[in-house]
């Protein structure tokens, strides 16, 4: 038994290694092709990393693309990555971030407090980080300025929809909240606001706010509270949602229960399925934000920061009420 | 040609370690994608600048000095500073801070009309966009020039910082590869160990909050709630071990109960929300480096796999294990306590996946419901990759280190080449294949080794 005839009997398996470490790098650096290699095409200004909470949801891919293409007119390149709900992987792409030695960071937090650390480790490195619609709150970390849909004002245009919708008539309504979100929090604080100085000013046809419910912001957590809101109130008239899934969830229940014509609802976001359920009469109103505006004025805060300015700790972009009237004229909607 | 010694040890490498070689191959792949411009930082950048100064301007010249106000970049700032005087340069300030502090200097230098002939950045700072048309914003400084050390070219993937950064991404999922292993080697599996991440990172923090004094809680305190943490987890592995041997329950069924037990358990103790009312200190275990600049969790892991080696080679319980997971039965007869071994290992994964969750809560400062979500899946992932057969009786400790380092290398890889983030999944789906597709191929061509022996 020779060693020559050992090893001719092992080639086989050094070749099975071979070929499938080759179809490995292959995948690895083909990926790699598609994607934006780094060192080609004009002389770049920097990097900068972006991490949002997650690429399923239509909003943050909107910022994302838009602030890619802003950043392209500035001489940046940017770096798409997603947090996917798990922070810690949201921490490790902002390490990775660090060691490429990027010029920024903009985050959508997947957790707000938990982020922190990782944002205090970019501080370290003298890499200045921004946010984007969701903002970190946690002690010790800092954030350059803070980027977001004034959701405040936004949950007032929400009451004053919910006022418009109702009439003189008034009645009962539940908010179907999600507490976990600071957003969410403002927004219903605006409307309950808006709702309470309209209650004052009158007499008759008062809106009551009967119940708040977790709505969980999804279609199925939207469509069991809205469920056991008509059994409980089978005079609902209203529903305020915190966003389109939950909103279309409780339009869902209303449907089955037969009392869509019954009860009004106003969503917020204006997410593509939400206006269209707007223009199918569906929902009454949303106010929208406007995920693209959030992407170009990040982008242009961070040019504003590198020029030397001093650029505001929040940035707020305001929301529009979009009705059906908006929904017709919108060229975006079959 | 052909020593025979050589090309037994090579055949056994291969065949032993064969995941090694994928390792080695994806390192250099990524090294060469990743093949960049680097910039020497901090003294030595400095070093280097002064050079590229005085060979360019007579003693006498006017430098700023501009830099940010980390630590690096403070040491780059203060060794220019010195040198360049030294030089005979005539330093007029030094900014160490963001862009609005050098448009603040600047403006005062253009205002007050002393002359300025260079700017000394670092690489960062020189590509601020405050630099750009200078003599139209600061009409007294028209004439100058922005100089940065120059660079070299390197592969972003082989700095040591990156290297370190791969140890120290894989640091949790190692740890409970370690167990994980054990528990494949006896033929079951362990789904629970995600779930456990956050069930332990959440008792351990809640822990900190309410028993001891939240911010105010000492380095004793934190260390026993931790270990209170780990000790709650291996009560409930013993439970899941329990469940497999006395009720003959199926591995996959009574961790999969256990997932959603210690999930919903988390969820009850945080009530949903993040508990991070934990003092600075608690981040030392996650994020520290004392010992060479190696991150604690990385020393962590390397001592824990050092310990799980010796013990599946070197002592009677590491045997036991083997053969618990080769023939049950077999070793039943030969007198191995199986149900005591069986137990033990789902402890040890347990305890082990408490211990990941202490240190996954102390790199994020805070412990939430919502951690260690598909990290079974990757844990599992790291101990087959590493050769471990799921059918029980084989797999090495180290194997599933490397395992576990081939798919922290990828994803590092990927994220630094700028891979967008669904690829990167099909990417990994794809390795796993491969691996185990070697696996078999490895154990056919042994096979064939075995019957040309034969002969």
């Amino acid at each position: 038994m020779s060693g020559i005839q050992r090893f001719l009997s092992m080639r086989p398996r050094r070749w099975t290694v071979a070929a499938l470490a080759a179809l490995v790098l292959l995948w690895g650096c083909g990926a790699d092709q598609g994607g934006k290699s780094p060192g080609d095409g004009t002389p770049s200004r920097g990097t900068i990393g972006l991490s949002v909470m997650t690429l399923t949801n239509p909003f943050f891919k909107v910022i994302a693309d838009t602030l890619t293409d802003e950043a392209r007119k500035y001489g940046y390149e940017v770096v798409v990555t997603s947090g996917e709900f798990d922070v810690a992987r949201q921490r490790n792409q902002v390490k990775d971030f660090i060691v490429r030695k990027v010029s920024a960071i903009v985050l959508c937090p997947t957790d707000s407090k938990a982020i922190g650390t990782a944002i205090q480790e970019a501080n370290q490195a003298g890499i200045p980080v921004f946010t984007a619609d969701l903002a970190c709150l946690a002690p010790g970390a800092k954030v350059v300025s803070h980027i977001a849909t004034d959701n405040y004002a936004g949950g007032k245009e929400a009451g004053k929809a919910m006022i418009e919708a109702l009439g003189e008539a008034g009645g009962k309504i539940v908010v179907l909240h999600y507490e976990q979100a600071e957003s969410c929090l403002l927004r219903v604080k605006g409307f309950n606001e808006i709702i309470d100085q309209y209650n004052r000013e009158r007499q008759a046809g008062n809106i009551d706010i009967v119940a708040v419910l977790p709505g969980g912001g999804a279609k199925d957590g939207g469509y069991k509270a809205a469920e056991d809101a008509i059994q409980a109130h089978p005079d609902l008239v209203g529903i305020f949602a915190i966003n389109d899934p939950s909103a279309l969830g409780a339009r869902a229940a209303l449907e089955k229960a037969g009392k869509a014509d019954q009860v009004r609802i106003i969503g917020f976001d204006g997410q593509p399925e939400g206006k269209q359920a707007i223009k199918d009469g569906l929902i009454y109103a949303d106010p929208v934000q406007f995920p693209d505006r959030i992407g170009r004025r990040t982008m242009q805060t961070i040019a504003r920061h590198f020029e030397g300015e001093e650029v505001p700790a929040e940035i707020l972009i305001p929301t529009a009420l979009y009705r059906k009237a908006d929904a017709e004229k919108d060229p975006t909607l079959q | 040609m052909g020593n025979p010694r050589f090309h037994r040890l090579l055949s056994r490498l291969l065949s032993d370690y064969g995941m090694v070689l994928v390792l080695v191959l994806l390192g250099a792949c990524f090294s060469y994608v990743t093949w960049d411009e680097q910039h020497p930082t901090g003294i030595e950048a400095a070093e280097q600048l002064t050079d590229r100064i005085t060979g360019e301007f007579p003693p006498g010249a006017a430098v700023l000095v501009v830099a940010r106000e980390h630590r690096e970049d403070a040491d780059f700032a203060d060794s220019l500073q010195q040198r360049l005087t030294g030089a005979g340069l005539k330093v007029l300030g030094t900014v160490k801070g963001q862009p609005p502090d050098a448009r603040d200097h600047l403006e005062a230098l253009s205002r007050s009309g002393v002359g300025l002939d260079a700017i000394a950045c670092t690489d960062v700072t020189g590509r601020w966009a405050v630099f750009d048309r200078l003599g139209d914003k600061f009409p007294g400084l028209a004439g100058a020039r922005i100089l940065t050390p120059p660079s070299y070219r390197w592969p972003n993937f082989l700095k040591r910082d990156n290297l370190l950064n791969v140890a120290n991404q894989i640091a949790v999922i190692a740890i409970l590869a370690v167990g994980m292993t054990m528990v494949i080697i006896t033929a079951g599996i362990d789904l629970s160990v995600g779930s456990l991440i956050a069930f332990s990172a959440v008792v351990c923090t809640w822990l900190i909050r309410e028993a001891a004094s939240a911010e105010a809680a000492g380095p004793l305190d934190m260390v026993l709630c931790g270990l209170g943490a780990i000790l709650l987890c291996g009560l409930l592995g013993a439970f899941s071990g329990v469940m497999v041997t006395w009720f003959a329950i199926p591995p996959f069924i009574a961790t999969l109960g256990m997932m959603l037990v210690a999930s919903g358990l988390a969820y009850i103790l945080a009530e949903g929300q993040s508990v991070y009312q934990v003092p600075d200190s608690f981040v030392w275990l996650g994020r520290g480096a004392d010992f060479l600049r190696i991150p604690n969790a990385v020393v962590l892991m390397l001592a824990l796999y050092l310990s799980a080696h010796l013990l599946m080679t070197r002592t009677a319980l590491g045997r036991y294990i083997y053969a618990v997971g080769g023939n049950r039965e077999a070793a039943r007869l030969s007198g191995v306590p199986v149900t005591a071994v069986l137990v033990f290992v789902y402890t040890l994964c347990a305890a082990l996946a408490g211990l990941g969750g202490v240190v996954m809560a102390s790199q994020l400062k805070s412990g939430s419901p919502t951690y260690g979500l598909m990290y079974e899946l990757y844990t599992i992932a790291a101990v087959v990759v590493g050769g471990a057969s799921l059918a029980g009786g084989e797999g090495r400790i180290f194997g599933t280190l490397i395992g576990a380092f081939i798919i922290a290398v990828i994803q590092n890889g990927m994220n630094l080449t700028g891979v967008e983030s669904y690829t990167q999944k099909v990417v990994l789906g794809a390795v796993i294949l491969g691996a185990v597709m070697l696996d078999i191929a490895k154990k056919r061509g042994w096979g064939r080794l075995q019957r040309a022996r034969q002969v």
